[in-house]
Protein backbone atom coordinates (compact mmCIF):
# COMPACT_ATOMS: atom_id res chain seq x y z
CA UNK A 1 0.00 0.00 0.00
CA UNK A 2 1.35 3.42 -0.92
CA UNK A 3 1.28 5.89 1.95
CA UNK A 4 0.30 9.38 0.93
CA UNK A 5 3.06 11.85 1.78
CA UNK A 6 2.56 15.57 2.25
CA UNK A 7 5.85 17.34 1.65
CA UNK A 8 6.52 20.36 3.84
CA UNK A 9 8.81 22.58 1.77
CA UNK A 10 11.08 25.29 3.07
CA UNK A 11 9.10 28.02 4.90
CA UNK A 12 5.96 25.94 4.44
CA UNK A 13 3.25 24.80 6.90
CA UNK A 14 1.05 21.79 6.25
CA UNK A 15 -1.80 20.28 8.25
CA UNK A 16 -3.41 16.87 7.66
CA UNK A 17 -6.43 15.34 9.32
CA UNK A 18 -6.64 11.87 7.87
CA UNK A 19 -4.17 9.13 7.03
CA UNK A 20 -0.76 9.76 5.56
CA UNK A 21 2.56 11.28 6.44
CA UNK A 22 4.10 14.71 6.84
CA UNK A 23 7.69 14.99 5.59
CA UNK A 24 10.36 17.70 5.90
CA UNK A 25 13.21 16.81 3.52
CA UNK A 26 16.82 17.91 3.85
CA UNK A 27 16.88 19.98 7.01
CA UNK A 28 20.18 21.73 7.60
CA UNK A 29 19.91 24.62 10.03
CA UNK A 30 16.12 24.66 9.49
CA UNK A 31 13.80 23.04 12.03
CA UNK A 32 10.94 20.68 11.27
CA UNK A 33 8.33 21.14 14.04
CA UNK A 34 5.46 18.66 14.29
CA UNK A 35 2.41 19.35 16.45
CA UNK A 36 -0.28 16.71 16.92
CA UNK A 37 -3.64 16.48 18.69
CA UNK A 38 -4.15 12.69 18.82
CA UNK A 39 -7.74 12.98 20.03
CA UNK A 40 -8.81 15.25 17.16
CA UNK A 41 -6.64 13.17 14.81
CA UNK A 42 -4.97 16.21 13.24
CA UNK A 43 -1.28 16.89 12.76
CA UNK A 44 0.73 19.72 11.33
CA UNK A 45 4.32 20.45 10.46
CA UNK A 46 6.28 23.65 9.86
CA UNK A 47 9.66 23.92 8.08
CA UNK A 48 11.21 26.91 9.87
CA UNK A 49 14.16 28.72 8.26
CA UNK A 50 14.99 31.60 10.58
CA UNK A 51 14.39 32.51 14.23
CA UNK A 52 12.52 35.80 14.01
CA UNK A 53 10.58 37.98 11.58
CA UNK A 54 12.71 40.79 10.14
CA UNK A 55 11.87 44.11 11.81
CA UNK A 56 10.03 46.65 9.62
CA UNK A 57 9.31 44.21 6.82
CA UNK A 58 6.25 42.40 5.53
CA UNK A 59 6.20 38.72 6.46
CA UNK A 60 4.83 37.16 3.29
CA UNK A 61 5.39 33.61 4.44
CA UNK A 62 4.68 32.93 8.14
CA UNK A 63 6.20 29.46 7.95
CA UNK A 64 9.62 31.00 7.43
CA UNK A 65 10.20 32.34 10.94
CA UNK A 66 9.86 30.57 14.30
CA UNK A 67 7.95 33.46 15.86
CA UNK A 68 5.30 33.43 13.13
CA UNK A 69 5.30 29.75 12.06
CA UNK A 70 4.41 28.30 15.46
CA UNK A 71 1.34 30.48 16.23
CA UNK A 72 0.15 30.03 12.62
CA UNK A 73 0.53 26.25 12.83
CA UNK A 74 -1.39 26.14 16.11
CA UNK A 75 -4.15 28.30 14.67
CA UNK A 76 -4.47 26.03 11.61
CA UNK A 77 -4.68 22.96 13.87
CA UNK A 78 -7.34 24.61 16.03
CA UNK A 79 -9.42 25.28 12.92
CA UNK A 80 -9.38 21.52 12.35
CA UNK A 81 -10.68 20.83 15.85
CA UNK A 82 -7.43 20.54 17.80
CA UNK A 83 -7.13 21.91 21.32
CA UNK A 84 -3.95 23.38 22.72
CA UNK A 85 -4.23 21.45 25.97
CA UNK A 86 -4.03 18.15 24.05
CA UNK A 87 -1.26 19.09 21.62
CA UNK A 88 2.03 17.22 21.60
CA UNK A 89 5.20 18.47 19.94
CA UNK A 90 8.40 17.00 18.49
CA UNK A 91 11.02 18.80 16.46
CA UNK A 92 14.37 18.20 14.78
CA UNK A 93 17.02 20.03 12.74
CA UNK A 94 19.08 23.08 13.67
CA UNK A 95 22.40 21.70 12.40
CA UNK A 96 25.41 24.00 12.29
CA UNK A 97 28.66 24.18 10.39
CA UNK A 98 31.62 22.64 12.19
CA UNK A 99 33.68 24.81 14.48
CA UNK A 100 36.62 24.37 16.76
CA UNK A 101 35.99 24.87 20.46
CA UNK A 102 32.75 25.83 22.05
CA UNK A 103 32.58 29.47 21.05
CA UNK A 104 29.15 30.17 19.69
CA UNK A 105 28.73 32.62 16.88
CA UNK A 106 25.91 34.87 15.82
CA UNK A 107 26.33 33.14 12.47
CA UNK A 108 25.03 29.91 13.97
CA UNK A 109 21.59 30.09 12.47
CA UNK A 110 20.95 26.45 13.42
CA UNK A 111 21.58 27.20 17.09
CA UNK A 112 19.52 30.39 16.95
CA UNK A 113 16.66 28.50 15.29
CA UNK A 114 16.61 25.76 17.92
CA UNK A 115 16.78 28.29 20.74
CA UNK A 116 13.95 30.33 19.23
CA UNK A 117 11.74 27.25 18.80
CA UNK A 118 12.49 25.95 22.31
CA UNK A 119 11.81 29.33 23.92
CA UNK A 120 8.56 29.88 22.04
CA UNK A 121 7.28 26.40 22.86
CA UNK A 122 8.19 26.79 26.51
CA UNK A 123 6.34 30.08 26.79
CA UNK A 124 3.31 28.58 24.99
CA UNK A 125 3.02 25.80 27.55
CA UNK A 126 2.73 23.09 24.88
CA UNK A 127 3.91 19.61 25.77
CA UNK A 128 7.22 18.89 24.03
CA UNK A 129 7.72 15.13 23.82
CA UNK A 130 11.15 15.06 22.20
CA UNK A 131 13.66 16.97 20.09
CA UNK A 132 16.81 16.20 18.10
CA UNK A 133 18.78 19.33 17.27
CA UNK A 134 22.33 20.51 16.56
CA UNK A 135 25.28 18.56 15.20
CA UNK A 136 26.64 18.82 11.67
CA UNK A 137 24.31 16.38 9.95
CA UNK A 138 21.41 16.95 7.59
CA UNK A 139 18.09 15.40 8.65
CA UNK A 140 14.81 14.34 7.10
CA UNK A 141 11.85 14.11 9.48
CA UNK A 142 8.62 12.18 8.98
CA UNK A 143 5.42 12.00 11.00
CA UNK A 144 3.02 9.14 10.37
CA UNK A 145 -0.66 9.71 11.19
CA UNK A 146 -1.23 5.97 11.34
CA UNK A 147 1.44 5.03 13.85
CA UNK A 148 2.04 8.38 15.53
CA UNK A 149 5.78 7.89 15.05
CA UNK A 150 8.00 10.92 14.57
CA UNK A 151 11.08 9.66 12.73
CA UNK A 152 14.43 11.25 11.98
CA UNK A 153 16.67 10.06 9.13
CA UNK A 154 20.33 11.02 8.66
CA UNK A 155 22.72 9.83 5.96
CA UNK A 156 25.10 8.26 8.44
CA UNK A 157 22.69 6.70 10.93
CA UNK A 158 19.67 5.93 8.79
CA UNK A 159 16.13 6.29 10.13
CA UNK A 160 15.10 5.97 13.75
CA UNK A 161 11.96 6.74 15.71
CA UNK A 162 12.55 9.73 17.95
CA UNK A 163 9.20 9.45 19.74
CA UNK A 164 5.53 8.64 19.39
CA UNK A 165 3.05 11.50 19.46
CA UNK A 166 -0.12 9.44 19.62
CA UNK A 167 0.26 7.63 22.91
CA UNK A 168 -1.12 8.97 26.16
CA UNK B 1 51.16 2.32 -2.10
CA UNK B 2 49.55 5.67 -1.38
CA UNK B 3 47.32 7.11 -4.05
CA UNK B 4 48.24 10.45 -5.59
CA UNK B 5 46.06 13.09 -7.21
CA UNK B 6 47.65 12.16 -10.54
CA UNK B 7 46.56 8.54 -9.96
CA UNK B 8 43.03 9.71 -9.28
CA UNK B 9 42.91 11.77 -12.46
CA UNK B 10 44.47 9.00 -14.57
CA UNK B 11 42.56 6.03 -13.22
CA UNK B 12 39.06 7.43 -12.77
CA UNK B 13 37.12 6.15 -15.74
CA UNK B 14 34.23 8.60 -15.63
CA UNK B 15 35.89 11.92 -14.84
CA UNK B 16 33.63 14.89 -15.42
CA UNK B 17 34.06 16.57 -18.77
CA UNK B 18 32.86 19.84 -20.19
CA UNK B 19 32.09 20.35 -23.88
CA UNK B 20 34.91 22.20 -25.63
CA UNK B 21 32.59 25.05 -26.54
CA UNK B 22 31.58 25.58 -22.89
CA UNK B 23 35.24 25.51 -21.85
CA UNK B 24 36.05 28.19 -24.41
CA UNK B 25 33.18 30.29 -23.01
CA UNK B 26 34.81 30.09 -19.56
CA UNK B 27 38.32 30.69 -20.89
CA UNK B 28 37.25 33.75 -22.87
CA UNK B 29 35.05 35.25 -20.16
CA UNK B 30 37.66 37.69 -18.88
CA UNK B 31 39.04 38.72 -22.28
CA UNK B 32 38.36 42.25 -23.44
CA UNK B 33 37.48 40.80 -26.84
CA UNK B 34 34.60 38.84 -25.28
CA UNK B 35 31.25 40.20 -26.47
CA UNK B 36 27.69 38.95 -26.67
CA UNK B 37 28.34 38.04 -30.26
CA UNK B 38 31.51 36.01 -29.54
CA UNK B 39 29.77 34.15 -26.69
CA UNK B 40 26.90 33.24 -29.01
CA UNK B 41 29.19 32.13 -31.82
CA UNK B 42 31.35 30.05 -29.44
CA UNK B 43 28.34 28.20 -28.04
CA UNK B 44 26.94 27.79 -31.56
CA UNK B 45 29.87 25.57 -32.51
CA UNK B 46 28.28 22.83 -30.37
CA UNK B 47 24.83 21.84 -31.62
CA UNK B 48 23.85 19.85 -28.54
CA UNK B 49 24.90 22.64 -26.16
CA UNK B 50 23.12 25.21 -28.32
CA UNK B 51 19.89 23.21 -28.22
CA UNK B 52 20.08 22.93 -24.42
CA UNK B 53 20.80 26.64 -23.94
CA UNK B 54 17.84 27.53 -26.16
CA UNK B 55 15.58 25.17 -24.26
CA UNK B 56 16.63 26.76 -20.96
CA UNK B 57 16.21 30.26 -22.42
CA UNK B 58 12.62 29.41 -23.30
CA UNK B 59 11.77 27.98 -19.88
CA UNK B 60 8.91 29.49 -17.91
CA UNK B 61 11.50 30.97 -15.54
CA UNK B 62 12.24 33.79 -17.97
CA UNK B 63 8.56 34.23 -18.87
CA UNK B 64 9.23 35.47 -22.39
CA UNK B 65 6.26 36.26 -24.57
CA UNK B 66 7.80 34.74 -27.68
CA UNK B 67 10.11 31.84 -28.40
CA UNK B 68 13.84 32.45 -28.72
CA UNK B 69 15.06 30.55 -31.76
CA UNK B 70 18.77 31.32 -31.96
CA UNK B 71 21.64 32.23 -29.66
CA UNK B 72 22.17 35.71 -31.05
CA UNK B 73 18.60 36.48 -30.06
CA UNK B 74 19.12 34.85 -26.65
CA UNK B 75 22.07 37.11 -25.82
CA UNK B 76 20.09 40.16 -26.93
CA UNK B 77 17.01 39.26 -24.88
CA UNK B 78 18.61 37.66 -21.79
CA UNK B 79 22.05 39.22 -21.84
CA UNK B 80 25.50 37.78 -22.39
CA UNK B 81 26.17 36.91 -18.75
CA UNK B 82 22.88 35.07 -18.40
CA UNK B 83 23.47 33.02 -21.56
CA UNK B 84 26.98 32.22 -20.37
CA UNK B 85 25.56 30.92 -17.08
CA UNK B 86 22.98 28.85 -18.95
CA UNK B 87 25.74 27.30 -21.06
CA UNK B 88 27.60 26.33 -17.87
CA UNK B 89 24.44 24.86 -16.36
CA UNK B 90 23.72 22.84 -19.53
CA UNK B 91 27.34 21.66 -19.71
CA UNK B 92 27.64 20.46 -16.12
CA UNK B 93 24.17 19.07 -15.38
CA UNK B 94 24.72 15.64 -17.00
CA UNK B 95 27.49 14.59 -14.59
CA UNK B 96 26.45 16.69 -11.61
CA UNK B 97 23.01 15.12 -11.50
CA UNK B 98 24.40 11.62 -10.96
CA UNK B 99 24.56 10.01 -7.53
CA UNK B 100 27.96 10.23 -5.80
CA UNK B 101 27.88 7.16 -3.60
CA UNK B 102 31.33 7.85 -2.12
CA UNK B 103 29.91 10.96 -0.47
CA UNK B 104 26.45 9.43 0.13
CA UNK B 105 24.95 11.95 -2.28
CA UNK B 106 21.71 10.78 -3.87
CA UNK B 107 20.95 11.49 -7.55
CA UNK B 108 20.65 15.26 -8.12
CA UNK B 109 21.99 16.09 -4.63
CA UNK B 110 25.39 17.16 -6.00
CA UNK B 111 23.57 19.25 -8.58
CA UNK B 112 21.30 20.81 -5.95
CA UNK B 113 24.29 21.74 -3.81
CA UNK B 114 26.42 23.04 -6.70
CA UNK B 115 23.65 25.05 -8.29
CA UNK B 116 22.68 26.40 -4.87
CA UNK B 117 26.26 27.50 -4.26
CA UNK B 118 26.34 29.14 -7.70
CA UNK B 119 23.16 31.11 -6.94
CA UNK B 120 24.41 31.96 -3.45
CA UNK B 121 27.87 33.07 -4.63
CA UNK B 122 26.30 35.29 -7.29
CA UNK B 123 23.92 36.88 -4.76
CA UNK B 124 26.81 37.54 -2.41
CA UNK B 125 28.87 39.09 -5.21
CA UNK B 126 25.93 41.35 -6.06
CA UNK B 127 25.44 42.32 -2.42
CA UNK B 128 29.16 43.09 -2.09
CA UNK B 129 28.99 45.10 -5.36
CA UNK B 130 31.55 42.93 -7.12
CA UNK B 131 31.72 43.19 -10.89
CA UNK B 132 31.42 40.02 -12.96
CA UNK B 133 29.02 38.34 -10.59
CA UNK B 134 28.55 35.63 -13.23
CA UNK B 135 32.13 34.54 -12.53
CA UNK B 136 31.00 33.94 -8.94
CA UNK B 137 28.14 31.84 -10.37
CA UNK B 138 30.51 29.68 -12.45
CA UNK B 139 32.97 29.32 -9.57
CA UNK B 140 30.11 28.23 -7.30
CA UNK B 141 28.85 25.75 -9.86
CA UNK B 142 32.27 24.09 -10.19
CA UNK B 143 33.50 24.35 -6.58
CA UNK B 144 33.01 20.67 -5.66
CA UNK B 145 34.31 19.32 -8.97
CA UNK B 146 36.86 17.25 -7.04
CA UNK B 147 34.10 15.28 -5.29
CA UNK B 148 32.90 13.95 -8.64
CA UNK B 149 36.38 12.59 -9.38
CA UNK B 150 37.02 11.34 -5.84
CA UNK B 151 33.67 9.74 -5.11
CA UNK B 152 34.44 6.29 -6.47
CA UNK B 153 37.69 6.15 -4.46
CA UNK B 154 35.88 7.13 -1.28
CA UNK B 155 33.34 4.36 -1.30
CA UNK B 156 35.48 2.16 0.98
CA UNK B 157 37.19 4.98 2.84
CA UNK B 158 34.32 7.28 3.70
CA UNK B 159 33.64 5.76 7.13
CA UNK B 160 37.33 5.97 8.01
CA UNK B 161 37.35 9.68 7.11
CA UNK B 162 34.23 10.30 9.20
CA UNK B 163 35.82 8.45 12.15
CA UNK B 164 38.99 10.54 11.86
CA UNK B 165 36.94 13.74 11.66
CA UNK B 166 35.03 12.81 14.81
CA UNK B 167 37.97 11.39 16.77
CA UNK B 168 40.36 14.23 16.02
CA UNK B 169 37.71 16.95 15.85
CA UNK B 170 38.61 17.95 12.31
CA UNK B 171 36.46 19.43 9.58
CA UNK B 172 35.73 16.91 6.84
CA UNK B 173 38.20 18.29 4.27
CA UNK B 174 41.10 18.07 6.76
CA UNK B 175 40.09 14.52 7.69
CA UNK B 176 40.03 13.71 3.97
CA UNK B 177 43.57 15.04 3.68
CA UNK B 178 44.67 13.10 6.75
CA UNK B 179 43.40 9.80 5.32
CA UNK B 180 44.07 10.26 1.58
CA UNK B 181 46.96 12.75 1.60
CA UNK B 182 44.81 15.33 -0.26
CA UNK B 183 41.25 16.59 -0.20
CA UNK B 184 38.50 17.15 -2.78
CA UNK B 185 39.50 20.81 -3.25
CA UNK B 186 42.99 19.79 -4.42
CA UNK B 187 41.63 17.15 -6.78
CA UNK B 188 39.17 19.68 -8.17
CA UNK B 189 41.94 22.24 -8.63
CA UNK B 190 44.09 19.79 -10.59
CA UNK B 191 41.17 18.78 -12.77
CA UNK B 192 40.29 22.43 -13.40
CA UNK B 193 43.91 23.22 -14.32
CA UNK B 194 43.90 20.31 -16.76
CA UNK B 195 40.95 22.01 -18.46
CA UNK B 196 42.93 25.26 -18.69
CA UNK B 197 40.25 27.27 -16.97
CA UNK B 198 41.29 30.69 -15.60
CA UNK B 199 43.14 30.81 -12.26
CA UNK B 200 40.35 32.92 -10.77
CA UNK B 201 38.04 29.90 -10.98
CA UNK B 202 40.68 27.27 -10.20
CA UNK B 203 41.63 29.10 -6.98
CA UNK B 204 37.99 29.37 -5.94
CA UNK B 205 37.75 25.57 -6.29
CA UNK B 206 41.02 25.02 -4.41
CA UNK B 207 40.40 27.36 -1.46
CA UNK B 208 36.65 27.27 -1.00
CA UNK B 209 37.07 25.65 2.43
CA UNK B 210 40.10 27.76 3.41
CA UNK B 211 39.64 31.16 1.77
CA UNK B 212 42.22 32.93 3.95
CA UNK B 213 44.90 30.55 2.65
CA UNK B 214 44.53 31.61 -0.97
CA UNK B 215 48.00 32.76 -2.10
CA UNK B 216 46.53 35.62 -4.10
CA UNK B 217 43.66 37.91 -3.22
CA UNK B 218 40.62 36.56 -5.02
CA UNK B 219 37.22 37.83 -4.07
CA UNK B 220 35.49 34.91 -5.81
CA UNK B 221 37.09 32.51 -3.30
CA UNK B 222 35.21 34.38 -0.58
CA UNK B 223 31.96 34.49 -2.58
CA UNK B 224 32.08 30.71 -3.03
CA UNK B 225 33.04 30.09 0.60
CA UNK B 226 30.05 32.06 1.86
CA UNK B 227 27.78 30.65 -0.88
CA UNK B 228 28.81 27.12 0.10
CA UNK B 229 28.10 27.96 3.76
CA UNK B 230 24.62 29.25 2.88
CA UNK B 231 23.82 26.20 0.79
CA UNK B 232 24.98 23.75 3.44
CA UNK B 233 23.17 25.66 6.14
CA UNK B 234 19.91 25.59 4.19
CA UNK B 235 20.35 21.83 3.75
CA UNK B 236 20.64 21.90 -0.05
CA UNK B 237 22.15 18.64 -1.32
CA UNK B 238 23.75 17.45 1.90
CA UNK B 239 25.68 14.18 1.79
CA UNK B 240 27.42 12.13 4.46
CA UNK B 241 29.85 14.98 5.12
CA UNK B 242 26.86 17.15 6.04
CA UNK B 243 27.81 20.55 7.41
CA UNK B 244 31.10 19.26 8.80
CA UNK B 245 33.14 22.16 7.42
CA UNK B 246 34.45 25.32 9.00
CA UNK B 247 33.21 28.81 8.26
CA UNK B 248 35.88 31.51 8.00
CA UNK B 249 34.33 34.76 9.19
CA UNK B 250 37.22 36.72 7.63
CA UNK B 251 35.56 36.04 4.27
CA UNK B 252 32.66 38.24 5.32
CA UNK B 253 35.07 41.02 6.38
CA UNK B 254 36.86 40.90 3.03
CA UNK B 255 33.52 41.10 1.22
CA UNK B 256 32.49 44.07 3.35
CA UNK B 257 29.50 42.16 4.71
CA UNK B 258 28.48 41.66 8.32
CA UNK B 259 26.75 38.71 9.91
CA UNK B 260 23.57 40.77 10.07
CA UNK B 261 23.49 40.72 6.26
CA UNK B 262 23.45 36.95 6.21
CA UNK B 263 19.85 36.34 7.33
CA UNK B 264 18.63 38.66 4.58
CA UNK B 265 20.92 37.02 2.02
CA UNK B 266 19.64 33.61 3.14
CA UNK B 267 16.06 34.77 2.62
CA UNK B 268 16.87 36.14 -0.84
CA UNK B 269 18.80 32.99 -1.65
CA UNK B 270 15.84 30.71 -0.99
CA UNK B 271 13.60 32.96 -3.08
CA UNK B 272 16.10 32.91 -5.97
CA UNK B 273 16.70 29.20 -5.78
CA UNK B 274 13.03 28.25 -5.79
CA UNK B 275 12.37 30.60 -8.69
CA UNK B 276 14.54 28.28 -10.76
CA UNK B 277 12.09 25.38 -10.44
CA UNK B 278 10.87 25.76 -14.02
CA UNK B 279 14.47 25.78 -15.21
CA UNK B 280 15.09 22.49 -13.41
CA UNK B 281 12.10 20.96 -15.17
CA UNK B 282 13.73 21.80 -18.51
CA UNK B 283 16.98 20.23 -17.30
CA UNK B 284 15.30 16.99 -16.29
CA UNK B 285 13.87 16.49 -19.77
CA UNK B 286 16.97 17.77 -21.61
Amino acid sequence: MVTEQTMVGMADIQVIDSKGQLVCLGLGSCIGVCIVDPQANVAGMAHIMLPATFPNSVNDKPGKFADSALPTLISLLEKKGAQKSRMKVAYAGGAQVFKFGENSSKLDVGLRNSQAVAEWLQSSGLKVISSDVGGTVGRTVTYSMDSGDFKVRTVQKGESTLCNLKGS
Amino acid sequence: MAMTIEDILQKTTDLPTIPAAALRVIQEADLSSCTASTVASTISTDQSLTAKVLRLSNSAYYGLSREIVDLQEAVVVLGMRCVRNLAMVAATYPWMSKALTGYSLEPRAMWTHSFGTAVGAQLIAQRARIKNDDTAFTAGLLHDLGKVALSVWLEKRFNVIVSVAERESLPFNLAEKRVLGFDHTEVGYHLAKSWNIPDTLALAIRYHHAPSESPVKNTFVDCVHVGDYLTMTMGFGLGGDGLHYEFDEDSLDRLGLSFTDLDAIMDAFVHSYHAYDSLFQELSVA
